[in-house]
């Protein structure tokens, strides 16, 4: 899955003379072997299996089993659902994180906590959920099925699930962002004579833009790669409500091994590509971040 | 434009930030609101400004009632503490904002409204660096492009929020002498924020001195010097000694080597500051252990030949009429 794959990449180590308080070389040494071996057997590793495994029987069975309708279908599920799920996401999440960081409510903590509902269940549980609440037994299901409505065992289950696990991801990366930036600068630019909205796109998009993309990207990847929530609620109809994730596990099942490979190595690209794009965005963030430690570094 | 704030009160949760305020800024002053921390003096700034609505009481602004009106449409220039500056655009960008945000129909043109930015810019020395960011500059340089943009839309009122307070010291001075001779030159009725009393004495027309979300005096920096109608006032414009119920400031106490009249205390030198003009002189009390602080003349200091440790006699210079402020013993 992409986001195990993902690890927060950090500041590349400024070369810099051992101090008095710098631990001996030896065990340095084998604190970064410890932790190369660790990504190397459990990161590196899977990622290399499944390339090899992709293309074991060769080219041409490889790009026959992404040619495969029920592939394609899956491919077009995937990216139906995370162009449904990361908008939403991205307009809640930054709706969230706005009032939270900047308002003061009643019920405030309640929305922090709640927020983080889909961290903390399993997304199992989640999936089941919407089963107990749509399904044909479910409270809402007589009422869905006299008209005509499905949504378990169909794709807007499978996008509700999705959005379900995936709420957290914008919010939480905004939230402590816009707190920490405060409401000054949108104060300022209101004595201005700027609009709400004027403020909002003017002052506050820019001042957060890249820690939203960074948002998005993580929320993306765990859309497209999203197993157990949208395991429960698909039903597993070929063709109709198999994402990429539910489409490798049923090829797997039944020993395509080669085609289950070859399409597992499309949610690897989709985690590789996320990565580098992780990347760049913290590398950005980080550029930015030094910029604002300077700045205050010579007020004070 | 004159400013008339009619008894504005405003309650934070559990604590009274203002409580029936009531004060007249006149057209083209610069006046100081000056209190401790808690006093409520940003508070009443920003409801001046807009930027938090009075739970009673009203704002006027050149006799209307502006109470109501959105802080956009009031027109005030706001400096805030931190000045506030839009850290993703450049200084010539931050000056512009104001006027890039109007409306169409007032919007000037792209070559006005660099004109101005660079106009205003130039008012405050720091044309050279337009195109910086602000994480580039110092931290004065970002209170005068602070200042430019609040002046870029033209304000009815400036509004000033501790404009000193994060600035090392001997930039501070420069400082209020720069904003002093600005407003001498461009006499938009401002307003500011400070607890430091020698700014406002320095800088201000009008100095309105606030205690716990209360005005407490009004006046020219030399009325609530030299006449301060509390006991308040009279402790926080300056440092105070008690002489038998009686406060007197450092200046007006006389030091001897007899004993001078009535009210003459012993009291043993402590701490001597031999710098400059005045000498200060820091004494123990020998009844009640109390520290005194004393400003004698240089010559005097060589007259008496003070040293540490030395006995003196310790006396208020008669001043008239003596500040007593009601209570026998103020704590």
């Amino acid at each position: 899955m992409p986001q195990a794959l993902a690890m927060r990449t950090s500041a590349p180590p400024r070369p810099r003379r051992a101090g008095p308080a710098a631990e001996p070389a030896l065990v340095r040494w084998i604190l970064m072997a410890t932790a190369l071996a660790f990504l190397a057997l459990f990161l590196a590793l899977p990622l290399v299996v499944v390339l090899t495994e992709a293309f074991r029987k060769g080219v041409g069975v490889y790009a026959a089993a992404l040619r495969d309708p029920d592939a394609l279908a899956a491919v077009r599920l995937t990216l139906l659902t995370a162009a449904i799920a990361v908008p939403l996401n991205l307009v809640f999440g930054v709706a969230a994180a706005w009032s939270i960081a900047k308002f003061t409510f009643p019920g405030k903590q309640l929305l922090v906590t709640l927020i983080d509902v889909p961290f903390t269940v399993s997304p199992v549980i989640a999936g089941m959920m919407f089963v107990l609440l749509f399904g044909a037994q479910g409270w809402f299901g007589p009422w869905l099925a006299d008209h005509g409505i499905g949504i378990v065992f169909a794709v807007p289950g499978i996008v509700l699930a999705t959005i379900f696990v995936t709420v957290p991801f914008v919010a939480r990366e905004l939230i402590p962002l816009m707190q920490e930036q405060g409401t000054e600068e949108e104060e300022a630019a209101m004595v201005l004579g700027a609009s709400g909205w004027q403020t909002f796109r003017r002052i506050t998009i820019p001042s957060i833009k890249w820690g939203l993309l960074y948002g998005v990207i993580v929320c993306n990847a765990r859309a497209m790669g999203e197993f157990g929530a949208v395991s429960v609620v698909s039903g597993h109809i070929r063709g109709v409500t198999n994402t990429l994730p539910l489409q490798v596990e049923i090829l797997y099942n039944e020993y395509h091994l080669a085609a289950a490979f070859a399409v597992a190595s499309l949610l690897a690209l989709l985690a590789i590509v996320t990565l580098v794009a992780r990347s760049l965005v913290e590398w950005f963030e980080l550029h930015r971040r030094t910029d604002t430690t300077h700045e205050q570094e010579t007020t004070a | 434009m004159s400013i008339e704030v009619r008894d504005v009160s405003k309650v934070f949760v559990g604590s009274q930030a203002l409580n029936g305020v009531s004060l007249e800024i006149p057209a083209g002053e610069l006046v100081a609101l000056l209190g401790p921390s808690g006093s409520g003096k940003t508070t009443l700034l920003r409801i001046i400004a807009g930027l938090e609505a009075p739970d009673s009481g009203t704002i006027h602004f050149h006799g209307e009632d502006a109470t109501e009106r959105h802080v956009r449409d009031r027109r005030v220039g706001f400096v805030f503490q931190h000045y506030a500056l839009f850290r993703h655009m450049s200084v010539l960008e931050n000056v512009a904002f104001g006027l890039r945000v109007r409306p169409p129909s007032t919007r000037p043109n792209e070559a006005e409204i660099r004109r101005r930015a660079h106009d205003l810019l130039r008012l405050v020395q720091l044309d050279g660096v337009a195109g910086r960011d602000p994480s580039e500059l110092s931290g004065g340089q970002r209170q005068r492009v602070a200042l430019a943009r609040a002046l870029a839309v033209e304000p009815n009122v400036l509004l000033l929020d501790e404009p000193f307070g994060s600035l090392d010291a001997k930039v501070r001075k420069e400082l209020r002498r720069w904003l002093r001779r600005l407003h001498d030159e461009i006499h938009v009725t401002s307003v500011f924020v400070t607890h430091d009393q020698e700014e406002a004495l320095e800088v201000a027309d009008r100095i309105v001195v606030m205690n716990e979300g209360r005005v407490e005096q009004v006046g020219t920096p030399e009325e609530v010097y030299e006449h301060p109608a509390s006991e308040f006032v009279y402790r926080f414009l300056g440092d105070v000694n008690l002489f038998h119920g009686r406060l007197v400031r450092p200046h007006d106490v006389e030091l001897a080597r007899t004993a001078q009249g009535a009210g003459a205390v012993l009291a043993t030198v402590r701490h001597l500051r031999p710098f400059g003009a005045v000498v200060r002189v820091e004494l123990d009390g020998l009844d009640g252990g109390q520290t005194i602080e004393v400003e004698v003349a240089r010559e005097r200091y060589v007259e008496l030949a003070l040293q540490k440790g030395d006995q003196v006699y310790v006396s208020p210079r008669e001043v008239d009429p003596p500040h007593r402020f009601g209570r026998e013993r103020p704590a």
